[in-house]
């Protein structure tokens, strides 16, 4: 009972927005970022209302279908029950973001629930996660989806920044046609296109059918591909700003129909069909937004209605019979309709809403695509028909392959809840065909949501030799010439998927892929690993930007050399002994030496201290030197001999021979320009020090420096003394390690 | 305040010396102490939102002669999340089990050290704290007492020494030319030196932070200490430790020397730029976690300098964002890799979308902050980048998140599930960068105020 806690929640769901609806909708507004102008804010308008009963509605018998689907795959997968919460958490975290997106103003908002669908379809097809293909589909879904979304985000940045408003009537008010409207217009209809699954994106929905059933029925028939073909409506006051945006999504229509429609004809796996089928679908929808116009608009609407309802029947469907046969291939199956006719009657309901036979909601859907296609051209007309043609025999073929003919596997009794779904999303077709006014009534406002003003959408039957009834008929012909005579189209067919399969977009996808990490692995190798070369490349380019800095500013002037005198001729004599004793520090390879070489330059700069008048100093320099020495010394003396004997006869290889010096001058040049630069400049005359001398006496202090250390920077002297004392601390924990412990 | 934000860490510190860190008590001892030091932070931070900066000098001197510490916006925002990261990191090995005599009292040192640096309004008492914070850093990566560990604090240590000294040397070519340490002091009088020495001070002071951060091409020390260093002290490395880097570069940059940050406005985006696709490119088909996490750092930091080169309010707020957004998500990443368990891997999920700027996580704000100030800008290269450092972040987050915890062989890990306070830990630390996703207004707020308080201190 409460697996069909779900299914409760989304049939309340449904009858919320359903009476909310009709009460006439309504907002809501909080503040959510006040920083950035950003809202929480809601509105049921009418394409809202549209596709967040599509999302409740749908839910609904696909999460009472997943009550009882989830155990039994489960089962088959000797997998623990415990993970069906995560399958029913993601589901209904999917509807409500998908409910989310539909209603929210604010289009930041729109955007946190845009990647919220996004999210909860990466981990719902990545649900069987022990396979590799559910990995990687998910994997593929989550990039071509999640990077596309980057652009659409990008999108309303642009818009935000020139317009200056996350809310979406103002920006429809105020935006006016131009380059950067028709920029955003390409982001956001590539962002859409990816999420519906049109080409050159679609290779990811195939894929996606590694789901679990009842996520190929919600997510990838009726929910979350059709979130694409929403956000081409909600942005379409946007979007017809500019042609170059309609040609766009048209173009990439009608490429969806074409490839989509020919590729179902000739998959063998059901849910392979459905997918392409899909991608055909809504290549009808984003077409007949690149058409443009109030009544395409409204068609496109009453299209998406149509067919998320047979749509997610048939995959059901599919599900269905994979579980009563363990078959998921059409060349397997046949002859079912015996053992389980309320299935076959139900999808066969809904195939004939997909194929547009007349008393179905299907039979509308084509005729206001016939419609706004003849208004445009004629050959718009006849790709319309011809697309409608093509479905036909995909799905005819589906269903018949399944359902008629021969019987080629056995099938067990299905359990009521796999079933009736199936029978009710039928029956809803059905009901859509009988008594369609209402259905229409909510398209045609989902329209003026987008378009603004648009024909009232009125379905009903004409028995007369209208245009659209003529192309329905041809349609119908051209579906039952095509599924009569397969040799007409199976070469031409299988070389599309071929050559698909080889140049694609799926093909570049997988290739790019591997290549990237190939190519990361490439760089990975040749990574800086020696100490010597992370610290030279700490000190080359630190240095090459030094001396940009240097070529960017004026100067002249800027060093001054001063003047020597005899006086001084001790101080460059004691500073000459100190550079040779530098410069000496490169050459030995004896330890010892090295550390005489070290501590000549420190026991030379104390002498320098003291010529400068700073006997202290001096003195401090005197301590810290024989100190450091002292503790080499006993470090070398820790060292067992021949560890040290070795590290002294490590040849250095032949290229760092002149690298490491040269690497050492130029390190040294720049820091002596920045000393210089430094010290040409006069000591400004206010200094700090003037202030510390003079208030000394204040301070209890005899002279100034133990004012300074004591009193003036006693903060300072109190944290060098820590950190003196944490480096004692760290020296006794490695010399712990393995004997004092 | 501000000094009982410094003090208590410290004292508690200075305790635990004489403490045996190993036993379970001193490790909780050092938690609260912890916990405290987070709190005073904290209640610091929230006087400092509402009530603007605070400021004392040590020893009641005036301004420049006594040591003065500053409390703005900048400061506490980063001081808060140092602390906040010390203090679940400090909580989770103590739950684990210390292996070390010294490790709850180096964590504390560091506190002492991050948290005063982040705090003083004093330039070389900054170059002071950060010594400690290093130094304790140091001592912290040999944590675990393996080659791995030791080899990777060698080379910590030697490379950030040498960053430490050319800060050194910055500060005092600062003093020279300055005449004064008190930091606002020092900016009015940079400004009126001639460019061509205080660019070199400039330089200096970007490649010592440079190397902190590691940006590419400083950045080669970087992978190996993260990847080696235990998961705990590689979370306080990348989530506190690090914010020295980004803190230096807005502070020192955008405070200090506003006018070499715009001159070096093309030299930022580069080197940001580079490390983005250097950092990106490098974590894409690395194996372990931490060595994505570690190459992820690089490209990530390199986000904070390309919004630094953007500039302006806008600029400055999105880098603010995006670095503490950032360092979150490395603490959360790095302590939830070597636990195991389906929650822990939940956690680990939506550390990725953080990276990769998914919402509902606190990374969109940083992520969006910046594409928000980029495009202000009008800056193309700036967006470019972002979008192909995003779309590279979500191969390489989402490629070792299966590979981590999908794959069949992971889930049945040795150990089974992990202890439940640890994984708490990490569950919440991952609760709140939702929380922060969903509601963002702190995070902004703090951003703008930290940019205010950059612009308005000259």
């Amino acid at each position: 009972m409460l697996r069909l806690l779900p299914a409760i929640i989304a049939l309340g769901a449904f009858a919320a927005i359903l009476a909310g609806w009709a009460a006439g909708g309504g907002a809501v507004e909080a503040a959510w970022a006040p920083s950035w102008g950003l809202e929480l804010s809601f509105e049921l308008d009418g394409l809202g209302a549209l596709y967040g009963l599509l999302a409740t509605g749908i839910g609904f018998p696909v999460f009472a279908y997943a009550a009882r689907y989830l155990p039994l795959h489960l089962d088959h997968q000797g997998r623990s029950h415990r993970e069906e919460w995560r399958f029913f958490g993601l589901l209904l975290l999917f509807m409500v973001s998908m409910v989310g997106l539909v209603t929210a103003r604010d289009l930041i908002l729109l955007f946190v629930f845009w990647d919220l669908t996004a999210v909860s379809s990466y981990f719902l097809i990545g649900y069987d996660r022990q396979e590799a293909e559910a990995r990687s589909s998910a994997l593929m879904a989550l990039l071509v989806t999640g990077v596309t979304a980057v652009l659409l985000l990008a999108a309303i940045l642009l818009l935000w920044a020139e317009y200056g408003t996350f809310s979406l009537p103002e920006l429809a008010a105020r935006a006016r046609p131009g380059a950067l409207v028709t920029g955003a217009g390409v982001l956001v209809a590539i962002a859409g296109l990816a999420k519906s699954a049109q080409v050159p994106f679609h290779f990811w929905l195939p894929r996606a059918m590694a789901a679990p059933t009842p996520v190929s029925a919600y997510l990838h028939s009726a929910a979350m591909v059709a979130a694409g073909v929403f956000l081409l409506a909600r942005f379409y006051p946007l979007l017809a700003l500019s042609g170059l945006v309609l040609d766009l999504l048209l173009a990439a229509g009608l490429a969806s129909i074409a490839i989509g429609g020919v590729l179902a004809l000739t998959c063998d796996r059901l849910k392979q069909v459905l997918a392409y089928s899909t991608i055909s679908q809504y290549g009808y929808v984003a077409t007949m937004y690149g058409l443009g116009g109030g009544k395409s608009v409204a068609a496109a609407a009453f299209y998406v209605l149509s067919h998320a309802l047979a749509k997610s029947a048939l995959f059901l469907t599919a599900g269905a019979v994979t579980e009563a046969t363990g078959e998921d291939r059409l060349s397997r199956l046949g002859g079912l309709a015996r053992s389980m006719p309320a299935l076959a009657v139900g999808s066969g309901l809904a195939a004939a809403g997909l194929a547009a036979l007349p008393l179905t909601i299907g039979f509308f859907k084509d005729e206001l695509f016939f419609a706004a296609s003849f208004d445009d051209s004629w050959p718009a007309a006849v790709a319309a028909v011809a697309a409608a043609g093509l479905t036909f025999a995909y799905i005819g073929r589906f269903w018949l392959r399944i359902f008629a003919g021969r019987r080629r596997s056995d099938a067990v009794r299905l359990p009521p809840l796999l079933t009736a779904p199936v029978a009710v999303l039928g029956l809803a077709v059905l009901l859509g065909g009988a008594f369609a006014p209402p259905f229409g009534d909510l398209a045609a406002a989902a329209a003026r949501a987008s378009a603004g003003a648009v024909p009232p959408i009125e379905p009903a039957y004409h028995l007369d030799a209208r245009a659209e009834n003529l192309m329905a008929l041809a349609a119908y012909a051209t579906g039952i010439l095509l599924l009569a005579a397969p040799w007409l189209w199976r070469r031409p067919a299988a070389w599309v998927a071929s050559t698909g399969a080889r140049l694609g977009p799926e093909r570049a996808y997988t290739v790019g892929l591997a290549g990237l990490n190939r190519f990361s692995d490439a760089i990975h190798e040749i990574e800086v690993r020696d100490l010597r070369s992370r610290i030279a490349a700490v000190l080359v380019p630190g240095g090459a930007l030094a001396v940009a800095g240097l070529a960017a500013t004026p100067t002249a002037g800027a060093y001054r050399a001063g003047t020597l005198s005899t006086d001084d001729l001790a101080l460059v004599l004691t500073l000459a002994v100190v550079a040779l004793a530098a410069i000496g520090t490169a050459a030995p390879r004896h330890h010892l030496t090295l550390l005489l070489s070290v501590a000549g330059v420190g026991f030379g700069l104390a002498v320098v201290y003291a010529l400068l008048g700073g006997p202290d100093v001096a003195l401090v320099a005197v301590l810290v030197e024989t100190v450091a020495a002292l503790v080499f010394l006993g470090v070398f003396a820790l060292v067992p001999r021949d560890v040290l004997r070795r590290m002294e006869a490590i040849p250095t290889p032949r290229r760092r021979r002149w690298r490491d010096p040269a690497i050492g001058i130029f390190a040294g040049a720049v820091v002596f320009f920045v000393v210089w630069g430094a010290l040409s400049r006069p000591s400004p005359a206010a200094a700090i020090a003037d202030e510390h001398v003079r208030l000394a006496p204040q301070a209890h202090a005899k002279d100034v420096v133990t004012a300074i250390l004591a009193d003036f920077r006693g903060l300072d002297t109190l944290g060098e003394i820590t950190v003196i004392a944490v480096a004692l601390v760290g020296v006794t924990t490695l010399l712990a390690r393995g004997r004092l412990r | 305040m501000i000094a009982l934000a410094v003090g208590i860490p410290w004292v508690a510190a200075v305790a635990l010396l004489f403490l045996d860190g190993r036993r379970r008590w001193v490790g909780w001892l050092a938690v609260t102490a912890a916990a405290a030091g987070f709190g005073t932070v904290a209640a610091l931070a929230a006087l400092v939102v509402v009530d603007g900066p605070r400021e004392v000098v040590a020893g009641g001197w005036p301004p420049g002669v006594g040591i003065v510490l500053r409390a703005d916006a900048l400061g506490v925002a980063f001081a808060v999340l140092s602390s906040g990261v010390l203090l679940v990191a400090l909580a989770q090995q103590v739950i684990a089990g210390v292996r070390s005599r010294t490790f709850p009292a180096l964590v504390l040192f560091l506190a002492t050290g991050l948290t005063g640096l982040f705090l003083t309004g004093d330039v070389f008492n900054f170059y002071v704290f950060f010594e400690l914070s290093m130094i304790a850093a140091y001592v912290l990566t040999t944590y675990g007492g393996r080659a791995r560990q030791t080899g990777g604090a060698f080379i910590f240590a030697v490379v950030n020494l040498l960053g430490s000294f050319i800060f050194l040397i910055a500060v005092a070519a600062i003093y020279h030319v300055t005449g004064t340490l008190e930091m606002r002091a020092v900016a009015d009088q940079l400004a009126v030196v001639e460019p061509s020495t205080v660019i070199l001070i400039a330089v200096a002071l970007f490649v010592a932070f440079g190397v902190k951060l590691g940006l590419f091409p400083f950045h080669f020390w970087l992978p190996v200490v993260y990847a080696g260093a235990r998961p705990t002290v590689a979370a306080i490395l990348g989530g506190a430790l690090a914010n020295i880097g980004s803190y230096g570069v807005l502070r020192f940059g955008a405070g200090l020397l506003p006018r070499e940050l715009e001159l070096g406005a093309v030299a930022l985006l580069v080197i940001g730029g580079a490390s983005i696709v250097y950092g990106s490119l490098q974590a894409v088909s690395r194996r372990t976690a931490p060595e994505v996490l570690a190459y992820s750092s690089i490209g990530q930091v390199g986000y904070v300098l390309v919004a630094l080169s953007v500039g302006g309010r806008a600029g400055l707020a999105a880098a603010v964002v995006f670095a503490l957004v950032n360092s979150l998500n490395k603490a959360l990443l790095f302590l939830t890799v070597e636990l195991r368990g389906w929650l822990v891997g939940a956690a680990f999920a939506v550390g990725a979308l953080s990276v990769t700027g998914v919402p509902p996580s606190a990374g969109f704000f940083g992520k969006a902050a910046l594409f928000r100030a980029g495009l202000d800008a009008g800056d193309v290269a700036v967006v470019v980048l972002l979008f192909l450092g995003g779309a590279l972040s979500f191969v390489y987050m989402f490629q070792i998140y299966q590979r981590d915890h999908w794959r069949p062989a992971s889930a049945t890990a040795p150990g089974g599930s992990s202890p439940l306070a640890a994984r708490a830990i990490a569950i919440g630390l991952a609760m709140l960068v939702i929380a922060l996703g969903v509601w963002p207004e702190p995070l902004i707020s703090i951003g703008e105020d930290a940019a205010s308080a950059l612009l308005g201190g000259r």
